[in-house]
């Protein structure tokens, strides 16, 4: 499964598993979009993610907008490697709230 | 460099035009996340290279592997696939004149694949972004610069994230700013992406700054493949003639000049 | 002697050879077109723009000219007619004209001259600026994106194009015959509902559907290999292409307006 769903205190954590590509990200973008129209804050949790394309970028965009008009969050959970650069690539480093650890994550 | 197969082959490859030889048994490979620039005048047969590494001409003999793909003999779904890893910028950009730049950009997304249009949106300001491009969705092509055209058909050449980017001449024809940028997007892609990336090209100066390795074409055959260092101090007279042309251009015999301006010899 | 003979039949020869070739290139491009009818998703967007481009914004060139064209052959006929006193044959006259044979040819020619011309330069200008390889790169098949849709639009637009310059051609007729000349309405109208027949209907159809297949075909092809068939590839050859594209897709649609007038009188 490219996705394991967790709750974590009051939020949805969705882990991120292997690669996310342009066949798998409406998959991510479906369960996402279901988390945030029930009105939960998400977490994303890049830690066993190796790679994620542009479509996974701009599935993420989309879900973080659609969270910032909610007054949810969307937070991304321990990027590094690949993932991390091509969000330094596009800025988004710079956007979307980023913790280091599932642990940093405040109540 | 990493020791796995190399993600080009070219074997043996030889081209005719009519009767007149183009590419005369060309050898050389490319290696995963490498960026290899092919360099050489007007005539020396890089279009032709490029065009066969496209699979746009088939060649009289030889080979040419791309990621496991014989691209000569692929059968069209093959090829059809190999292509939908590969993105292309070509000189002019290449863009549908009849629309607006951001549907150009979306079009391989359209064609290709079922995501959102949402997502499809989403991606395509990404790429404009980074193209510097933001902004200029909504444009049709004719009104943009040649520069901005460049950029833009590069954005739509990696709005697929391919594995492998050909870029054709990406500084023909622009000021050295606009140039030095796209040299440094070229870096940029490469290393966040982890792209390999084949850069035709016969300009020196962005070919010592963005290249991994160079092969040096001079009249369909390789001269030289190597690392700039190598390519600097290489013996090859052609290679060394290559070089020193652009700063021989730079001193002007003052006498000759003036018979040229007045007298239009010399 | 003997030596410019036998260059002079070298170059026949290879004149025919390049013709040859030429029409092959033709029929294998209407080959590929077609088949891509089967096993693809129809493109229907691409139709609809297109009959926006073959069809609605050539209405306007076709109202004037069928127009014009009813009212200068209802001049002609007014004038032969009286002659032999039987003026009350003019609407008849000018519909069967009309219908079975000037209305199909002048609106292809006015198909020719807007659509035939803007297309294949259109095309030309796509190969020159490697639009096509871009294409093909892209994984796109042009021949199902780029020129079905066209050829589609050219078959639907074109006889409907027709049956609207037949009408205003009627209706020039109908200017100058009875209002201008004062033959009566009655005679004009019921003289035309009683002399054409189904076949005629349906030979103007079969001429201008054929018409605007020939005329896309030609232009299609024609801008598509350019870079094979002119020497110089720039806006020379873009020039170049788009005049052959227009003569010969003239030519030949006169050619099948006679095989097909052949067949069915």
């Amino acid at each position: 499964m490219i996705y394991q769903q967790t709750t974590y205190l009051h939020y949805q954590c969705l882990q991120l598993n292997g690669e996310v590509d342009l066949h798998n990200s409406p998959q991510v973008r479906k369960q996402l979009l279901a988390i945030l129209k029930k009105g939960d804050s998400v977490l994303v949790d890049f830690s066993t993610l190796s790679y994620i394309d542009s479509s996974g970028i701009a599935t993420l965009v989309e879900a973080f907008n659609i969270a910032k008009n909610k007054q949810l969050t969307l937070t991304i959970v321990a990027a590094s490697g690949g993932p991390l650069q091509v969000l330094e690539l596009t800025n988004l480093d710079k956007v979307f709230p980023m913790v280091a650890n599932l642990t940093d994550v405040k109540e | 460099m990493t020791t796995t197969s190399p993600i080009i082959t070219v074997k043996n490859l030889n081209s005719h035009y009519g009767e007149r030889q183009i590419l005369k048994n060309v050898n050389f490979c490319v290696q995963q996340g490498e960026i290899r620039v092919i360099m050489g005048g007007s005539g020396s047969g890089k279009s032709t290279l490029l065009n066969h590494l496209l699979a746009l001409l088939v060649p009289t003999s030889g080979s040419i592997n791309i990621d496991d793909v014989d691209v000569v003999n692929a059968d069209a779904k093959t090829l059809s696939n190999l292509r939908q890893k590969m993105g292309v910028a070509f000189q002019g950009g290449a863009l549908f004149s009849s629309m607006t730049v951001g549907e150009n950009i979306k079009l391989p997304l359209k064609h290709h694949t079922q995501l959102d249009e949402n997502t499809i949106d989403i991606m395509a300001r990404l790429k404009l972004e980074l193209m510097n491009l933001a902004g200029f969705e909504d444009l049709m092509p004719a009104e943009l610069s040649g520069g901005m055209l460049k950029r833009a058909g590069l954005a739509r050449a990696v709005i697929m994230d391919p594995k492998l980017l050909f870029f054709d001449e990406p500084s023909a024809g622009l000021d050295p700013v606009t140039s030095v940028e796209l040299d440094e997007l070229i870096l940029k892609l490469r290393d966040a992406m982890n792209m390999t990336i084949v850069v035709v090209t016969h300009e020196l100066e962005s070919a010592f700054k963005i290249a991994d390795k160079i092969t040096v074409l001079f009249d369909g055959e390789i001269a030289l493949t190597g690392t700039v260092d190598e390519i600097k101090n290489s013996d090859d007279i052609r290679i060394q003639n290559l070089i020193n042309r652009r700063s021989r251009n730079e001193k002007i015999n003052a006498e000759q000049y003036i018979k040229r301006l007045t007298t239009g010899q010399g | 002697m003997f030596n410019s003979l036998t260059l002079t039949i070298e170059s026949i020869g290879s004149v025919v050879v390049r013709r040859i070739e030429s029409a092959g290139r033709l029929g294998t491009f209407l080959a590929q077109i077609v088949s891509r009818l089967w096993g693809h998703k129809f493109p229907l967007g691409e139709t609809i723009k297109q009959l926006h481009f073959v069809g609605a914004r050539t209405v306007p060139l076709i109202l004037i000219s069928g127009l014009f064209t009813g009212m200068v052959i209802a001049l002609q006929f007014y004038d032969t007619l009286i002659r032999f006193g039987s003026v009350e044959l003019l609407g008849a006259a000018v519909a069967m004209s009309l219908i079975r044979e000037l209305g199909p040819v002048m609106a292809a020619l006015m198909v020719i001259a807007r659509v035939g011309s803007a297309t294949c330069a259109e095309i030309g200008i796509m190969r020159n600026e490697q639009q096509f390889d871009a294409l093909d790169c892209m994984a796109i098949d042009s021949y199902h994106y780029i020129m079905l849709p066209r050829l589609i639009a050219a078959l639907i637009a074109v006889p409907l194009l027709t049956a609207l310059f037949d009408v205003f051609g009627i209706g020039g007729g109908y200017i100058v015959g009875v209002l201008i000349h004062g033959v009566s309405e009655g005679a004009y109208l019921t003289g035309m509902a009683d002399t054409i027949v189904w076949n005629d209907v349906l030979m103007g159809l079969i001429k201008s559907t054929l018409f605007g297949g020939v005329i896309l075909w030609i232009s299609l092809a024609k801008g598509f290999y350019l870079h094979i068939e002119q020497k110089n590839a720039g806006a020379e050859g873009v020039s170049q292409a788009t005049t052959n594209a227009v003569v010969l897709s003239a030519v030949l649609m006169l050619f099948v307006d006679y095989i097909v007038s052949s067949l069915m009188i």
